[in-house]
């Protein structure tokens, strides 16, 4: 009797999760199927199917200009954070100093501080050194929000790994860059891949920061995005969303394919 | 040669010239361009909000005075409290199934949320005008099921930005939840049971009060975020839904009002900074940055 409830009552809880899954893809799946329609408004189901609107985005400057212009920005800030933030997280899984929790919280912290109110500091930093629209100013931006993520990902790739095998490697006479260029990054690497890899999306992403420091020249393709939305609704932004989806699902099976190399790694 | 000198930044040791850096001296160019970029901009706000060009209290006096702001600053409350509300309605329950199932089930739900999680918001809030619109999807079959008879608003209003807003601030409450429930050992409720408790009492006195640094964690987290929400609120909201953070780009970008728009800046910074802190001192930073870690997973 009891039994039964309990599985009644998982079978309404699976109900509420699937609704609510669905609730999460749906609009996504529905702006997919949108990209194929043939007619110049949006139309679900699509009556016609073409690619007419990938075409429009890969052949007109309008759109593939500012997507160009993202890419540039995406690889500077992602080998920034990258770089940046592996090397502070090492410093924080291996070092040992007072104020090392006050430090990594202060590090952590742009990741909760409201991104408008990061652009508008970045605004008043950049305009009397005349930054702002600039790919500069996005290139500083973006690799100040994604460090952040990636000391999160490298300091839990840390934690699997064993500091012995560093302190071998030096008993054996490695110095201490040799140690850490041959064993501890080479036992780290997948987490540091994915991590690039997440901060490469968060930069190619990325809006606030690309309205308010982008002016008119610096035109990253989130910015292009946005004033369609706001203003004239180009049918062409259904074939863009798709393709920024087919990015994410990349980039998701790089980082689970990271992951269970990490995993065989830390296994030996 | 020079005395040998011990201790320092550990560059001398034994009388031998060797470097020998500390590890923690790999933090050193992070903080230097975080202090340069990050931390030297956020304190010019706070010159902002208080010079014109001398010392000034006028922008905060303003912000006291002006019913505008104060709308402004009652709208994020409303919405950044309704969102929490509703994320952990619907992500608790959620979270529950997760730590409840199998593995296979498990990474398979895991999935169905990191995919909208990482899909850019620009995308997401573009995919709710689509399909709440009024020739969206929604709307065409309520029509068609004769439910309403002219196409219901779902957009640019509040209704508009608490979709959008729950649909990306979900993932936030359920991977803190998730976190702490797959943590609580499933013995503990068999015991409940096998001792005589009726599965709800079982959840009620065991796992329930288990999961509570989880929920307290994600609501934390949720409401964080959303007072500074920015692209949903400016996408999916009309002309009454101004949040903190419109008004802070309307004063940027259309009405040139710096000082103003440092001092609102500075409210909502002081604001996430307090709950930030209080967040890591009661909670731990962990739970923070496991959103992060489960989010890369």
């Amino acid at each position: 009797m009891s039994d039964d409830r309990l599985s009644a009552g998982r079978a309404l809880l699976w109900l509420f999760g699937a609704a609510l899954l669905v609730f999460l893809i749906a609009p996504i799946i529905v702006v997919v199927i949108t990209s194929f329609n043939a007619t110049p408004y949006l139309a679900f189901p699509p009556q016609a199917l073409s690619l007419r609107w990938y075409r429009n985005f890969f052949q007109s400057a309008h759109w593939i200009d500012p997507a160009l212009l993202s890419l540039r920005v995406a690889l500077v800030a992602m080998a920034g954070a990258t770089v940046l933030g592996s090397f502070a997280a090492i410093g924080l899984a291996r070092g040992r100093f007072r104020g090392k929790r006050g430090l990594e919280l202060f590090l952590v912290s742009p990741m909760v501080v409201p991104i408008v109110v990061m652009a508008l500091g970045l605004y008043f930093l950049f305009s009397p050194l005349h930054l702002l629209g600039t790919p500069a100013a996005l290139y500083l931006g973006h690799t100040v929000i994604a460090t952040p993520l990636v000391m999160v990902i490298v300091l839990s790739g840390l934690r699997s790994t064993d500091p012995a095998a560093e302190l071998a490697a030096r008993s054996l006479g490695a110095n201490y860059w040799r140690a850490l260029w041959h064993v501890l990054i080479p036992a780290i690497r997948p987490a540091i891949l994915s991590a690039a890899a997440f901060a490469f999306l968060v930069s190619f992403d990325e809006v606030v920061l690309a309205i308010f420091l982008g002016g008119p020249d610096a035109t990253t393709l989130p910015k292009r995005m946005w004033e369609s939305i706001r203003f004239e609704i180009d049918p062409t932004l259904t074939a863009i969303s798709s393709l920024l989806t087919l990015l994410v699902l990349l980039i998701l099976g790089c980082a689970e394919l990271a992951r269970s190399l990490q995993r065989r790694a830390s296994r030996g | 040669m020079t005395e040998p000198r011990r201790g320092g930044l550990g560059l001398w040791r034994r009388g031998r010239r060797v470097w020998r850096p500390r590890e923690g001296l790999l933090v050193l160019p992070a903080l230097v361009f975080y202090i340069l970029v990050y931390l030297y901009p956020l304190t010019r706000l706070l010159a902002w909000s208080f010079f014109d060009p001398g010392p000034t209290l006028k922008f905060y006096g303003a912000l006291l005075a002006e019913p505008a702001y104060l709308k402004a600053l009652s709208n994020t409350l409303e919405i950044s409290v309704a969102a929490t509300v509703l994320s952990l309605v619907l992500g608790y329950p959620l979270a529950y199934l997760m730590a409840t199932s199998g593995a296979r089930a498990r990474s398979l739900l895991m999935a169905l949320i990191l995919i909208p999680f990482w899909t850019s918001i620009l995308v997401r809030s573009f995919a709710w005008i689509v399909i709440l619109g009024n020739n969206g999807i929604v709307n065409r079959t309520l029509l068609s099921l004769g439910l309403v008879s002219r196409p219901a608003k779902l957009l640019f209003d509040m209704t508009g930005v608490q979709i959008g807003m729950v649909h990306v601030l979900l993932p936030f409450m359920v991977f803190p939840l998730y976190g702490v429930m797959s943590r609580i050992d499933p013995n503990l409720l068999r015991v409940a049971r096998s001792l005589g408790a009726p599965p709800r009492r079982a959840f009620a006195k065991v796992f329930l009060p288990l999961s509570l640094p989880g929920v307290a964690a994600g609501c934390v987290l949720v409401f964080l975020l959303a007072i500074g929400f920015y692209v949903t609120p400016a996408l999916l909201g009309g002309a009454g839904e101004i949040t903190l953070a419109t008004m802070i780009d309307m004063m940027v970008n259309t009405l040139l009002n710096w000082g103003f728009a440092a001092t609102l800046g500075v409210v909502l910074l002081a604001v996430v900074g307090v709950i930030f802190v209080l967040f890591s001192r009661l909670l731990g930073l962990h739970r923070l940055t496991a959103v992060g870690e489960e989010g890369a997973r």
